[in-house]
């Protein structure tokens, strides 16, 4: 165990804190994290069924796409981080290498201004909790220090969503509240109506769902508030096939609005 | 020697092997006591764990004898594997009859059973303590160091046994406890859209209706969120009793 590494990501994660003015969070350990990686930004998910289901925090806007963008494509580096419970580095996600990984994700990161993504599993030994990543607008890799610091970031991340008694913090609790059930509730809303739309199990509705954001070329959120405004209503088409859907066409009748 | 050798190997593997889905701790304190009777040649083995507060209340021995000596040592809070624990340091005496006024209550209640030495063992893993091992023997004298360091190593295998299976175990307990924080509030949210558009409402009112279903079956949110989820339940608008467009039948 590397003592000063420790001593400087609990120092950074205190000192982001006292600047709050308010208890060590989560939110602080995701903002030392962007700091001491000199990232961008960074973000934290949480797993769920073997993916990085749920974004639990984003240090701004485009930490936020990151995260919806892979949790719609299915693919990415905090998806990888989460399967192969192994951290992902990527130094240049314009690569080659990124492309052919990613095909999907790695171009829409990119046009989204984000250029280097290295992502961490949040791990209690064989249990997986989330994934923390961070990015950068500049391509290039992480110094040993700075992984380093990384592991153990996501060591804190741990430490801070877990009680003394290694139940649930309450600081999680409530961030589980804010993003499950109301940042991210129309999602989940418009994947119970597109579940009784398509009369299939609610893991199906939710596959259509991103199927239909993808091939359209939309955010998931916006997507999701169209459905919970009866504006777009996905209906089954072939068994194996994509849906179709029925738009209303009060709006304008191309799909360019986004 | 051979036998020995390979009874010693075959204990050690039994010791740390604690992985198994029925593990079972009294259990596997008595089979630590019963190996450590065998291959260390004593009369009896006792063994005292901590619980999760830090007091040793947990007993197994090789005989009711030694049990009930075990026993006597947490009632009385007093003797050899008191020492050991809170000192983390082996603690012996070859006879118990000049051991003057350490343990008056141990002492008495060992020689009643018929035991004249002790050699008590500490089961520690770096700076955690969690319990000790008593070795008895009823004749009296030290036991010979080789004797003491094999009790010790199986003592130590038992202990890194031990705190492998704690681990696990809690690893456990996070996953789930996490799997059910995240999966309660998004069947709910989920159980809103799907009432939503079987009864042609407003997320809102649906969960009004989803609330509502709760309280007058006096059950939890969740579980009846869960069930309209899976298919398996009809929930009416408000007010309304009748059934909706059902796919299946009610359960009750």
């Amino acid at each position: 165990m590397d003592q000063a590494g420790s001593a400087r990501v609990w120092a950074a994660i205190g000192a982001s804190a006292h600047r709050d003015g308010s208890p060590v969070s989560l939110r602080h350990a995701i903002i030392a994290s962007a700091e001491l990686l000199a990232a961008a930004g960074a973000g934290l998910s949480v797993a769920h069924g073997g993916e990085p289901r749920e974004p639990l925090l984003a240090s701004g806007p485009v930490a936020e796409d990151l995260a919806e963008l892979q949790f719609t494509l299915g693919e990415g580096p905090s998806v990888d981080a989460t399967t192969r419970r192994s951290p992902v580095l990527v130094p240049d996600l314009a690569g080659a290498s990124a492309h052919s990984r990613w095909p999907l994700f790695a171009p829409a990161a990119t046009d989204a201004g984000v250029r280097a993504m290295f992502a961490f599993p949040v791990t209690a030994g064989a249990a997986l909790v989330g994934v923390l990543d961070v990015y950068r607008a500049e391509p290039g890799s992480l110094g040993p220090q700075e992984l380093a610091d990384a592991l153990v970031l996501a060591d804190a991340v741990l430490v801070l969503a877990l009680d003394e008694r290694g139940g649930i913090a309450s600081d999680l609790d409530n961030l589980l509240d804010i993003a499950v059930s109301s940042r991210r509730a129309p999602v989940h809303q418009a994947t119970g109506m597109v579940a009784a739309q398509l009369g299939v199990p609610m893991t199906d509705a939710l596959a259509a769902l991103r199927a239909y954001a993808y091939t359209e070329g939309r955010r998931l959120s916006d997507v999701a508030a169209d459905v919970l405004a009866r504006k777009v209503r996905l209906s089954p088409s072939s068994p194996s096939g994509p849906c179709t859907t029925e738009r209303d066409d009060s709006g304008s009748p191309g799909n360019q609005e986004e | 020697m051979a036998t020995t050798d390979r009874r010693v190997r075959e204990a050690f593997i039994e010791l740390t092997d604690t992985l198994v889905r029925d593990f079972d701790i009294i259990d596997f304190l008595e089979r630590l006591a019963t190996r450590c009777t065998e291959l260390l040649d004593v009369t009896a083995c006792g063994v005292l764990l901590a619980d999760h507060h830090g007091a040793l209340t947990l007993v197994a021995a090789s005989t009711e004898a030694a049990r009930r000596l075990e026993l006597a040592q947490v009632q009385n809070a007093e003797g050899p594997c008191m020492d050991a624990f809170h000192s983390g340091i082996p603690v012996q005496s070859g006879n118990l009859e000049q051991a003057g006024p350490r343990w008056p209550a141990f002492t008495a209640a060992a020689r009643a059973a018929g035991f004249t030495a002790v050699q008590a063992l500490p089961m520690r893993l770096r700076e955690e303590g969690l319990g000790a091992l008593n070795l008895l023997n009823a004749a009296p004298g030290p036991l010979d160091s080789d004797t003491v360091a094999l009790g010790q190593a199986l003592a130590d295998a038992a202990t890194i046994g031990i705190v492998h299976q704690r681990t696990v175990a809690r690893q456990e307990m996070i996953s789930e406890q996490m799997q059910a924080a995240l999966t309660s509030r998004i069947v709910i949210e989920q159980a809103k859209g799907f009432l939503a558009e079987r009864l042609g409402l407003g997320v809102d009112d649906a969960f009004t209706a989803l609330r509502q279903y709760a309280r007058d079956h006096n059950r939890r949110l969740t579980e009846v969120a869960a069930e309209v989820v899976a298919g398996g339940l009809n929930i009416g608008p408000i007010g309304d009793a009748g059934p909706g467009p059902a796919r299946r039948e009610e359960p009750w």
